[in-house]
Order: C-alpha cells, then sequence, then structure tokens
C-alpha cells in the first residue's frame, strides 16, 4: 500500500466519517486501563479539532490511507459475519475502533481494537541490530464470539494481519485472560510479550509434570521456544481438568470447577494457567513463512585477529537484513542450549570434554591452527547446534514452512572426533539426528553447497542409507579439504547415499547450476526426503576469495527456489537451511538475502 | 625405500601341474593379474591372465577338434621360466623403472631362489598416493621456486610462519627452476597465496596447467 494522499484527501475521510456520526474522541479511563478483563477502558466525548485529528493520524498512518478507507477495511463481511454499531475513535496517543458482531440479524459478539505506537525497548535477544524507532501496535482490547465462532475470528485476523502489514504496523497485542482465550491465542501464533513468562510457563510445566508424576523428560519442555510450542504440547498424552460454571478451568476439581474434561497436557496447563500478555508479530503475507534463527551470542565466539570466520559476518548479516526490509517478513527464533545426550549422538563425548576445556583453559586454537578459539567458544558452539534445533523444532510443529538458521561457528568439516576448517560441532548433523529421534522423520536429505566439501557430515552419515549427503563443491584437487572426490559414494549400508559433485576452479552459475539440475535434483526425486536440509556456505561466490569458484547471488537463489519445489513435491515444503561459510562480508550478505527472499517464496 | 616395505608379502601362488582352469579362478577369485609359479618353496616363473588369454585365442579350430582340452592343460607348459625378479633390498625406484620399461605388471620378489613377495604396480602406485599425501585431508599448491636451496628454505620458513600444517612437500624440476607442490592442511589456502606471493614467490594461476 504504498500511496500517498493528499491532506485534502484525509480531510475529506475524517469529514464523511463524522457526518455518518462515525467519529468521536475518547479519554482513555487510567483506572481502568491498569485492569484487566471486564469494564470498558474509555470514555466516548466530541470529536478534537481537525488538526488534531490530522497529527495524530500522521503518526500511525501516514498518508497510506484515509480514515474512511481504514474504517471500510476493518468493516470486512467475512462469510456472513458483519460489523454493525460500529465507530471511529481519536484518543489523545490513539485510535480506536468498536463493534458489535452480527451473523446474519443475531448479534453474536463484539470486538475493540486499538493502534498506538510504543518505544522499542523490547529488542531483547536480537539485539540492537534489529530495533526500531518504534513499534506499531494493534491492540485486540476485547473481542467477544459467541464459541461457535472461532473460525471467523481466525479468518478475521488473517485478513487483518494482511492490512496492517501494509500499513506498516509491526505486533498485534492482547491480553490473554478469558478461560478459552488464554489456549486459543497461543494456538492462534500468539507468544508472550514477556520472556520470562515463558521461563515461567516452562517451569510451571515442569511442576505439573512431578506432581503428577507424567512421562514428560525435562529436556522436551526445555525445548518449548512459543506460546504456540506449549498450546501444541504433548498432544498424545491428556490430563484432567476442571471447568467452572463461568467457563474457566482448574487443574483440580473443587465446589465450583465440577465438570470434568480431558484434555493434551499444553493445552490443559495452558488453560488453567494464569493471563498472559500476548503479542504476534505482523509478517508480510510472503508466499511462504520463513523462520530465522539467531543469537547474539553468536558473537562470542571470536577468532583471533584477521581470521576469516570472524564475528563481522554475522553483523553484516543482520545489517543486510534490516537494510532490505527483511526484518518485517521473517519469523525470529532464538536458540537454546542443547542437552549433552543429543549432541553425543554425533561427537564422542571425550572430545568435546577436551574442546570446552581447551576453551575454558584460555587456549588459543583447537586441535589445528584453523581452529581459533575464545573462553565461550564451545557454549558457542553448542548453541550453534541448538539453533539448528529450533530450526527443525518450528518446521516439524508447523509454526514455519522453512528455515534459514544463521549460527556461527560453522559445522560442515567437524566430525565425530576432530575440529577443522573453522568447525567444531557439526550443527546440520545434530540437527538431522534431533530431527529423527523427536520428530520420527525417516528420511533426511542433506544437501551441502558450501564452496569446500562438508567430510565431516560425510564421515558422520556415510554408511546411513536413510540420511542422504549430497555435497557439491569445488575440485579437491584444488580446494580444502581434499575430499569429497566423484567415487565417494558411501560406505556399507549407506553405499549409494553419498554423492559428491565436484566444479573445477573458476567455474560459474552456468556449470553449478548444470551439475545441480543434471546430478542434484534427479536424486532428491529418487531419494523422496521427508526433510530436506541444506548446509549452505556462501563462500563460492566470486568475490570471496577463500575456494576458487566464481558464483553469483543467483546460483544460490535458484538452487533455493528448486529445492523449495522439491520439498513441496516431497514434504510439505519442509526445509532447514544452515550456515556454514561465506567470509566476505557485503557479497555474503547479498547472497544470504537471495537465499532468504527465494526461500520466501519472492523472486 | 625398499621393495620389501611396499611388496604384497601373502602372495596368491599356483604349481606348474595346477591347471589353467585352477590358475584363470585363482586369478579371478583374488582379482590379481600374476601368478607366481612355485615349486616346493623355490620360484618357477610367472604366468599372467595374458598369458592365459594368449594361450587360448592362439588355438586353432584344429587344435580344439583334435582334443586339446584348454581346462587341462598344465600352468608349467605356458608359464614364463626364469622371469624378472627384484630382492626385498632393491629400492622401490629400480622396481619403478624396471615396471615402466619392461612394461611388466608385477614382479616377484625372492632371496636367492625363494618367493617372498610380489611388488605390482598397484603397490608402486599406492608409495605415490602415500608420498604426495593425496588421501588424507590437505590442499595443494603449486610454487614456482628458482632452482636454489635458499628459495627452498624461505619458502618453507613462510609457510612455517603461518603455522600451517604441511602434509607434505615435492620438489620437481619445470622449466629452469622447481614447482613446488606443496600440501597443506588449512582452509584458508587464500592467506597463504598471499603471503607466498609477497614473499616474492610466483604462483601459477591454473590457466598455466590448463592449456
Amino acid at each position: 500500500m504504498d500511496r500517498d494522499l493528499t491532506k485534502e484527501a484525509i480531510v475529506r475521510g475524517f469529514e464523511a466519517l463524522i457526518r455518518g456520526d462515525r467519529l468521536f474522541g475518547a479519554d482513555m479511563r487510567p483506572d481502568i486501563l491498569k485492569k484487566s478483563g471486564k469494564g470498558v477502558r474509555f470514555l466516548i466525548g466530541p470529536v478534537p479539532p481537525m488538526r488534531t485529528l490530522l497529527s495524530r493520524w500522521g503518526v500511525l498512518f501516514g498518508n497510506r490511507l484515509s480514515p474512511d478507507e481504514l474504517f471500510e477495511r476493518l468493516a470486512v463481511s467475512i462469510h456472513e459475519f458483519n460489523h454493525r454499531d460500529n465507530v471511529l475513535l481519536c484518543a489523545r496517543d490513539r485510535f480506536i475502533y468498536d463493534t458489535l458482531i452480527v451473523h446474519g440479524e443475531e448479534p453474536i459478539g463484539g470486538l475493540t481494537l486499538e493502534f498506538y505506537a510504543i518505544p522499542d525497548r523490547s529488542a531483547g535477544w536480537l539485539g540492537r541490530l534489529l530495533r526500531r524507532k518504534s513499534l506499531k501496535i494493534v491492540y485486540i482490547e476485547r473481542i467477544h464470539l459467541r464459541e461457535q465462532s472461532s473460525g471467523y475470528a481466525s479468518s478475521l485476523f488473517r485478513d487483518y494481519e494482511k492490512l496492517f502489514h501494509n500499513l506498516g504496523f509491526n505486533q498485534f497485542r492482547l491480553k490473554a485472560s478469558l478461560s478459552v482465550g488464554k489456549y486459543y491465542w497461543a494456538k492462534e501464533g500468539f507468544d508472550f510479550v514477556e520472556k520470562e513468562d515463558l521461563d515461567r510457563r516452562r517451569e510451571g510445566l515442569k511442576g505439573l509434570v512431578k506432581e503428577r508424576n507424567l512421562p514428560v523428560k525435562d529436556a522436551e519442555i526445555a525445548r518449548l521456544n512459543h506460546a504456540y510450542d506449549i498450546a501444541r504440547f504433548r498432544k498424545d498424552l491428556r490430563i484432567s481438568v476442571f471447568r467452572d460454571g463461568e467457563g474457566y478451568y482448574s487443574l483440580s476439581g473443587d465446589e465450583t470447577h465440577v465438570e470434568e474434561f480431558q484434555f493434551p497436557l499444553g493445552k490443559a496447563y495452558l488453560l488453567c494457567a494464569g493471563p498472559w500478555d500476548g503479542h504476534k508479530i505482523i509478517y508480510t503475507n510472503t508466499p511462504r513463512r520463513t523462520g530465522f534463527v539467531f543469537s547474539r551470542d553468536y558473537l562470542d565466539h571470536r577468532t583471533r585477529a584477521g581470521h576469516r570466520e570472524s564475528p563481522r559476518r554475522l553483523e553484516h548479516l543482520m545489517k543486510a537484513i534490516q537494510k532490505e526490509g527483511l526484518r518485517e517478513s521473517l519469523v525470529f527464533l532464538a536458540p537454546y542450549v542443547p542437552e549433552r545426550d543429543i549432541v553425543e549422538k554425533i561427537h564422542l563425548s571425550g572430545y568435546l570434554d577436551s574442546f570446552r576445556d581447551a576453551a575454558a583453559g584460555g587456549g588459543r586454537t583447537f586441535q589445528t591452527a584453523d581452529c581459533s578459539i575464545s573462553p565461550r567458544s564451545y557454549e558457542v558452539a553448542l548453541l550453534a547446534a541448538g539453533g539448528v534445533m529450533a530450526g527443525v523444532d518450528a518446521v516439524m510443529n508447523g509454526r514455519v514452512e522453512n528455515i534459514f538458521c544463521a549460527v556461527r561457528p560453522p559445522g560442515h568439516h567437524a566430525g565425530r572426533d576432530y575440529a577443522m576448517g573453522f568447525c567444531f560441532i557439526n550443527n546440520v548433523s545434530v540437527g538431522a539426528v534431533h530431527a529423527r529421534t523427536v520428530y520420527g522423520v525417516e528420511r533426511i536429505f542433506i544437501l551441502d553447497w558450501d564452496a569446500h566439501h562438508g567430510n565431516g557430515t560425510q564421515d558422520i552419515f556415510e554408511e546411513d542409507p536413510l540420511t542422504y549427503f549430497c555435497s557439491i563443491h569445488e575440485h579437491p584437487t584444488f580446494c580444502f579439504p581434499g575430499t569429497g572426490r566423484r567415487m565417494e559414494r558411501g560406505k556399507g549400508k549407506g553405499d549409494g547415499f553419498t554423492r559428491n559433485v565436484t566444479l573445477r576452479p573458476h567455474d560459474s552459475d552456468d556449470a553449478l547450476v548444470e551439475a545441480f539440475e543434471g546430478e542434484v535434483v534427479p536424486e532428491i526425486d529418487r531419494f523422496r526426503p521427508d526433510l530436506i536440509m541444506i548446509s549452505a556456505g556462501f563462500d563460492g561466490h566470486h568475490g570471496d576469495g577463500i575456494a576458487g569458484l566464481r558464483l553469483t547471488e543467483a546460483s544460490y537463489a535458484h538452487m533455493t527456489r528448486r529445492l523449495c519445489e522439491l520439498a513441496d513435491k516431497h514434504c510439505g515444503g519442509k526445509i532447514v537451511s544452515v550456515l556454514e561459510g561465506g567470509y566476505e562480508g557485503p557479497v555474503f550478505a547479498a547472497s544470504v538475502v537471495a537465499h532468504l527472499r527465494a526461500l520466501q517464496g519472492r523472486n | 625405500m625398499y621393495v620389501g616395505r611396499r611388496m604384497t608379502r601373502n602372495v596368491i601362488t599356483v604349481s606348474p601341474e595346477d591347471t589353467l582352469a585352477r590358475a584363470a579362478a585363482l586369478m579371478k577369485e583374488h582379482r590379481v593379474h600374476h601368478l607366481p609359479v612355485v615349486a616346493g618353496e623355490e620360484l618357477a616363473g610367472i604366468v599372467t591372465d595374458t598369458d592365459v588369454r594368449n594361450f587360448t585365442l592362439g588355438l586353432t579350430s584344429t587344435d580344439r577338434g583334435g582334443g586339446i582340452d584348454v581346462r587341462d592343460t598344465k600352468v608349467g607348459e605356458i608359464m614364463t621360466r626364469e622371469p624378472v625378479t627384484v630382492g626385498p633390498w632393491d629400492t622401490v625406484e629400480d622396481a619403478l623403472l624396471i615396471l615402466h620399461r619392461r612394461r611388466f605388471g608385477a614382479l616377484p620378489v625372492v632371496e636367492g631362489r625363494r618367493l617372498v613377495g610380489i611388488i605390482s604396480k598397484t603397490d608402486v602406485l599406492a608409495a605415490f598416493i602415500d608420498t604426495l599425501c593425496v588421501e588424507g585431508i590437505g590442499v595443494r599448491i603449486e610454487v614456482l621456486v628458482p632452482r636454489d636451496a635458499n628459495a627452498v628454505v624461505r619458502l618453507v620458513k613462510t609457510v612455517g610462519e603461518l603455522e600451517v600444517e604441511m602434509k607434505s612437500l615435492v620438489l620437481s624440476p619445470f622449466r629452469d627452476g622447481f614447482v613446488a607442490f606443496l600440501r597443506l592442511s588449512t582452509i584458508d589456502v587464500a592467506t597463504v597465496r598471499e603471503k607466498l606471493r609477497k614473499a616474492g614467490f610466483q604462483i601459477p594461476e591454473l590457466s598455466d596447467f590448463l592449456g
């Protein structure tokens, strides 16, 4: 909605609303503002002067649309649900939309929305990198509907999400306090505004599990990363809850909570827990919903001065994401620290211990001169693996269709007991084994398009016929690590489930696309994966001096687009992409941006 | 490097009295092309898959009609007597030159007349792979070095200062200098190249070799 309305058009819009008795002023009532739940938070008053209206309008809506247009768009008719007696109110710092909802002629509920802006202090884990000047909020002050109309609410908010994205709004917010709402809004994708709230819920859930002696591991709870994850948690495990006459639920029955129900664990827990402040980020209506895993902690693996794999790589990337406007359309997710036992399915325990001790003991390198370390390197490397696990979680439980995990240090050169080529823990392998053990994903196809052969990943999976490892890289005679020749095709039962496609130094997009279409695509079709993972290194770009290939962003965009099509065909679009190499700030960032846009289904 | 270190010790052999059918079956089973023929412990000759094939193809149809059964022919009738041999204390270079100049596939290794092993082209190739460190982790770079020991010292010193592990280093004559084949265990060869260029070494572009 890139429009430049004149001031006159906006004035005319206000005048039309005033003439139709649709626009009023409002005073917020501070006594009720602080309370939750019942009561109207504002008093209707006279219309403020036009100058005031215009300046308040300008702050929130600029000249993108006129007040009467907004009013009309808000009152959208869906199925046979309509708005009646609806008004737009102008308060000191916000506009308010209030309406009665009717189905046919019958009133079935009401809705109050508030639109305002607040300073952005909530950057939290995402860091200053992504902070905006202000956040524009659509606050769902009240939505009251008869129970059978929740499908209407979902449709309405999907429509609103598009509208408000185009208007440059950032978040929906609400207080989830009513009985079913505490669960419903989480299921609709609302998350806790306060990060501490999530921690508290996880603790509460742990307590409940302990109290009822349920077969749930702490590690499963530690993975819950979003209110949505809690709402969907352990659908297989039902527990009893009790409802009172007003429709509120409790974990224990008493004289008021008499009616017993059996609900899945996560749903039951949310229904019975206290109210929470929720927010949902308004993403674009990109064709695909794409996640992005990042943590500022990834900058804390500090390599020696002059080292190519430096924290600046991610700083470059985050700046590009902001500049390219991708911030508004990606679903940002935080990684978590994985339990050692899942990482030990890939790496030997003794190896992890010696890595931990080397980093904590102030070592400068680990195993080889390439692998520069700093005191927190071990924790950060674990968190990188946990980032891929969080990515797998988000894709497997459907919060996003595909995801890019912007992790470091990279992982594809690391094997069971060795670090090399800037890599310590094999992130993509940990993610794959997580997908298999927790979600029962059977066939996993890993495509590694880093300029260097993913020797660590190949070593780990070369005897496994269910994990197909395919690497496309510069020929090993010319390029580190010197493995990944065409004749390496897997071992034992895994024979035929490893594929190495080599490019000659100086090869460019044409050669890559030809090899990819001719040798990789048919293998994916033959293998029919249940999940596609990418070891996405961008050091084959001609601007990146570490290898000899001369690719451009077009190669990465092409492969991504095709992989999305193949993922649609075989596995519901599920792709987990993991950052590997790519060291030359600007071309690296541009390549990742091209990859992200293609993941989102854009051109 | 001596032949004894590179030869195959568990040799598949036949006796002169064995049939060609048995010899052919052994070669197929063990995927070898050469069978030393021994009488007792002593080397009596060598028979190759080429010998067997040539003998078979050389028979005319009359011979077949005349009742000669290839399968029953004895190894002793077609083997090469007094084959070229080496000893375990001969050098691999000797073996390499004999194999190359005489176009043999393998040489029996004897002490006196006693057979102790066999060294084939494959064994020599394995020595070559190990020497160049082709299989391990590493990346090869090629550096032009003047034919001067001090220049080689400077090359090694420059690499050493980068704390990069060197897996192998081969110098071979090239034009009026050397070309040094270094195999290095680092992902960041770009930096190595840059430092070497700064130190005055010439690093040929790939196109110099592709032509």
